[in-house]
């Protein structure tokens, strides 16, 4: 009894399946237009990897045309009639052979219909898709979803090649990195658009060699400084100021610093100093006390039994920096000022009894600490001996020999983040500017920072830059390549509120756990023979990663995924073109001015507090000035001593000019009344 | 350009007759009173070496013809500027407005420092060329947070008097000047930075920003001169000093005494 009620139920479902897609074959022939522009819309969609809101977006923007139509067809025929007739009036038109007058016809009604329809169906493929239901075979959705990635590469890659389409910064100032390819808990747009607050904040960057690190690295700063300076333009902010800390070093360090230049001064960065090799810094610029800190912690010391040794060796540095002539000016000075006589003279004046004991009682130790400080300096060069500030530039690209010289540039980068530290502090207080202003927009960029963090943790680094409202940007090859301990390296990641942009790594576990968990559908299929599935089978509700771990590891050079607060964004990186490399200028015969006068010998000038001989350096000014000797040699003359700077060199003299025109030269008041060090000290 | 041959008074019994102002002489009153944004009557006297009441019946022709138009903005003689008419007839593409109340003190210490230049007979000979603010301005497309410097005085390498037999170029042949109007004292550090700006500035303004400050360049200006009021003459010698070596480049003078602008009594 059962089996042919059975087969009776099997014959009635296989004449209901037949019925419906005949029923569903005469829709679709009876509103051929409407199907023509579904099957168009769901194969452009495939072809792009566009997700389904793509295409009922275009459908919304194809309302306006429809709302003309009907309002023409109501307007010329007072009724709403023909608009219903439209199909068949295109019918009638087909029929007679005026092809062009019927699309003219249904088009209004039929491409909105047609795109709606095809998003619905393209949805409905892609759901199937993810929920691993659809497709002949089980492995058809991953191999779908492959496909659709190389797709969406190619619709991403064709928007970034477009000349113009890919801006730097939108007009509210949003930061774009490039074109979507796909998007996943993120809003869906064909730009990876960034609020700016994004770029003030933490950023962590993770990607091998050769995945386009620099690429986008390049282009996170240049959108910094663009914004920075609409900012600024618009009285929110300080002016902005880029410090990257590349401690690799080596040759690929100085080609990156010159593309650097070059992209940056496009995005109008007015001058770019490259440390140490084209500008430096003076440590000695820092306050008295910070000056101590810094001096003390660039010497490397122990713990435990050598926590004596740290004690003394604090104090005869705090002796010499503190001493009542005033704060050593260089590197010569302070050497100098490390001899127990030099400070048994400095501190031989009433009132400073105490530390004259302590002189004397710390006398034995004094040629020590002073052979550690030569051998420091020695190696550490002139880079951090002046002249020069971090206000001379608003780009410092700064090279530690991170690889080849590990104690030099743990050192200088100690250094650096101090000096940096102290600008910071200093700007807004208006000891640079000389007036209270507002903060700079600082962005502290750090390459491999982990080759030279034995003495200043990054994750210390971190937290003092948010203490100092200073963006920080990590940026490593590796999860291990961030910091040396596992803690150290989930607290950076952790506190990266400006979000993690990962390139291709083989290692991103742990960065995608950070970026969470959506809830996604995987179902199974019942196997019906040798290769064969049915479609039946079950599904289940279960977590999976929002960025797929694999899809990382697999991505191209150029590539990166955006994480942040939950979601990801697979991002084809636009690269800044940089202008072309600027020309070397004529050779001339260096004159007198190029040529590096020595560092003033430390005297008893120095006791007296009298200010330091300028040293020629590098400082922009100094540049400047040096270009100007080069490129006019014979207008330039041997620069003059401090104190008589205006003393005109080998310009032309047009006194008698001036004279006739406006009377004798103003006289100078410039003695005594330089400012900086003397007004500090 | 549509200026009158020449323009006469008529003759008054008893009195000399004015001299007439040759039509070359008031077209170039014209041009460098767009240029300089606006005159006050007194110093277009002296552009034209004529009386105040000679230049206010030039005045008088330029506004009847529509190239100008003339009000009182300040004490003192009133003030002349071009309108759109009288800029485009100049060749000039620069936005028509009478000059800013707030800038009349400044522009009328600039167009003093001009005249006083031009005064002198080595600028005729080095047939030296005054590029006005406004010039410089009008080649910026996009705002520029560099400093503009009040003028430039560019002389030529090679100035037409040169050629005449027994004479020879000025020693400073070929360099650019900045010409800079100190009237209210800025900051030291201010005035320090714009000196440093003007004088390691490579391009010329309007130029891509990537050229404006190129290393291995030869600066744009040789020297910067600044013009001080009483006031401003201490800070710009403290900020000259600032700067070191560069200072040596910066000349500082007194304003003319023709340069402050009539108070109200």
């Amino acid at each position: 009894m059962s089996r042919p009620r059975a087969a009776g139920r099997g014959v009635a479902a296989t004449a209901a399946k037949v019925a419906g897609a005949f029923a569903g074959a005469l829709v679709a022939v009876g509103m051929l237009p409407v199907t023509i522009v579904a099957l168009a819309g769901v194969a452009l969609a495939w072809h792009r990897g566009w997700p389904a809101r793509r295409l009922y977006r275009a459908a919304a923007w194809c309302v306006p045309m429809l709302v003309v139509w009907l309002a023409a067809t109501a307007i010329t025929a007072h009724s709403l009639g023909p608009a219903l007739t439209a199909p068949q009036l295109a019918w009638t038109a087909i029929t007679r052979g005026r092809y062009v007058s019927a699309v003219t016809i249904v088009a209004p009604p039929a491409i909105p219909l047609g795109l709606l329809a095809a998003g619905w169906a393209w949805s409905r493929r892609l759901a199937a898709m993810a929920a691993r239901s659809g497709g002949r075979t089980p492995a058809a959705a991953a191999s779908f979803d492959q496909r659709q990635w190389r797709h969406q590469v190619r619709s991403a890659r064709a928007r970034i090649a477009a000349p113009g389409a890919i801006p730097l910064l939108t007009a509210n100032g949003d930061f774009v990195a490039g074109a979507v390819i796909r998007s996943v808990g993120h809003r869906d747009r064909p730009l990876t658009r960034l609020p700016s607050d994004r770029l003030r904040g933490h950023q962590l960057i993770l990607g091998g060699t050769g995945t386009g690190k620099s690429t986008l690295l390049l282009r996170l700063w240049a959108g910094f400084m663009a914004n920075g300076l609409a900012r600024h333009a618009a009285g929110l902010a300080g002016p902005p100021l880029i410090v990257i800390l590349d401690c690799k070093g080596g040759a690929d360090a100085r080609r990156i610093a010159d593309r650097t230049r070059r992209v940056l001064r496009d995005s109008g960065a007015r001058n770019v100093a490259i440390w140490p090799d084209e500008a430096r810094l003076s440590l000695w610029d820092l306050p008295v006390r910070a000056l101590v800190t810094t001096l003390v912690d660039l010497i490397e010391h122990g713990t435990g039994g050598a926590a004596y040794y740290t004690d003394v060796l604090e104090a005869i540095v705090a002796l010499a920096v503190e001493a009542p002539a005033g704060p050593p000016a260089g590197t010569a000075d302070f050497l100098a000022r490390l001899d127990a006589s030099w400070l048994a003279l400095a501190y031989s004046a009433a009132g400073f009894g105490d530390q004259l004991t302590l002189v004397r009682s710390a006398a034995r130790q004094v040629p020590d600490v002073a052979l550690r400080f030569r051998t420091l300096f020695r190696r550490l060069g002139p880079g951090l001996d002046g002249p020069g500030g971090l206000a001379d530039a608003d780009v410092w690209y700064c090279i530690l020999e991170g690889t080849a010289e590990i104690p030099v540039a743990e050192a200088q980068a100690r250094a650096l983040v101090d000096l940096l530290a102290n600008h910071v502090t200093s700007y807004v207080t208006g000891h640079v500017t000389g007036v209270r202003g507002e903060a700079r927009q600082v962005l502290l960029a750090v390459d491999e920072f982990s080759a030279v963090s034995r003495r200043l943790p990054i994750w210390q680094l971190y937290e003092r830059g948010r203490s100092l409202g200073l963006a920080v940007q990590v940026s490593a090859q590796s999860w291990h390549g961030l910091a040396a301990r596992e803690d150290d390296r989930f607290r950076i990641a952790a506190t990266a509120e400006g979000g993690i942009w990962l390139l291709r790594t083989p290692h991103p576990d742990p960065l995608v756990a950070l970026a969470g968990m959506a809830a996604g559908v995987d179902s199974t299929r019942q196997l019906a023979g040798r290769l064969r599935w049915r479609r039946t089978g079950t599904s289940r509700q279960q977590p999976v990663p929002v960025a797929d771990p694999e899809l990382i590891r697999r991505l191209d050079v150029g590539q990166a995924a955006y994480l942040d607060r939950g979601g990801a964004t697979f991002t084809q990186i636009k690269r800044v073109v940089a202008g072309p490399a600027a020309l070397p200028g004529p050779v001339t015969r260096p004159g007198p001015a190029a040529q590096p006068r020595p560092a003033a010998q430390p005297g008893p000038a120095a006791l007296a507090g009298s200010p330091p001989a300028a040293v020629a350096g590098s400082s922009p000014a100094a540049v400047a000035q040096a270009d100007l000797a080069a490129a006019g040699a014979p207008r330039s003359g041997p620069a003059p001593p401090a104190g008589q700077a205006h003393v005109r060199a080998a310009l032309p003299d047009v006194s008698a000019l001036l004279d006739e025109a406006f009377g004798p030269a103003l006289p100078s008041r410039a003695k005594g009344s330089r400012v900086g060090r003397s007004e500090r000290s | 350009m549509t200026t009158a041959a020449s323009v006469h008074q008529p003759r008054q019994p008893g009195r000399r007759g004015p001299r007439s102002i040759p039509a070359a002489e008031a077209g170039a009153a014209l041009i460098l009173t767009g240029e300089m944004y606006g005159l006050q009557l007194d110093q277009l006297a002296e552009v034209l070496s004529a009386t105040p009441r000679q230049a206010r019946a030039v005045v008088a022709g330029w506004v009847g013809r529509g190239l100008a138009d003339s009000r009182v903005l300040s004490a003192g003689p009133s003030w002349v500027w071009l309108t759109r008419a009288g800029l485009r007839d100049c060749g000039l593409h620069y936005p028509a407005a009478p000059p800013a109340l707030s800038r009349l003190r400044h522009i009328r210490a600039v167009t003093a420092v001009r005249l006083a230049l031009q005064a002198v007979p080595a600028y005729r000979d080095g047939a030296a060329h005054w590029r006005s603010e406004r010039r410089l301005r009008s080649r910026l497309r996009i705002a520029s947070r560099d400093h503009i410097p009040d003028a430039e005085v560019h002389w030529p390498d090679e100035p037409a008097a040169a050629q005449a037999p027994g004479q020879t170029p000025p020693d400073w042949a070929g360099e650019c000047w900045a010409i800079e109007a100190e009237l209210t004292p800025k900051t030291i550090t201010r005035t320090a930075a714009i000196m440093q700006q003007i004088l390691t500035r490579t391009g010329d303004y309007g130029c891509p920003v990537a050229e404006a400050r190129v290393p291995g360049s030869p600066p744009r200006h040789a020297r910067v001169l600044y013009l001080c009021s009483p006031e401003a003459t201490g800070t710009v010698l403290r900020a000259r000093d600032m700067l070191g070596h560069l200072g040596a480049r910066i000349e500082v003078r007194a304003l003319p005494a023709t340069a402050a602008l009539e108070t109200a009594p």
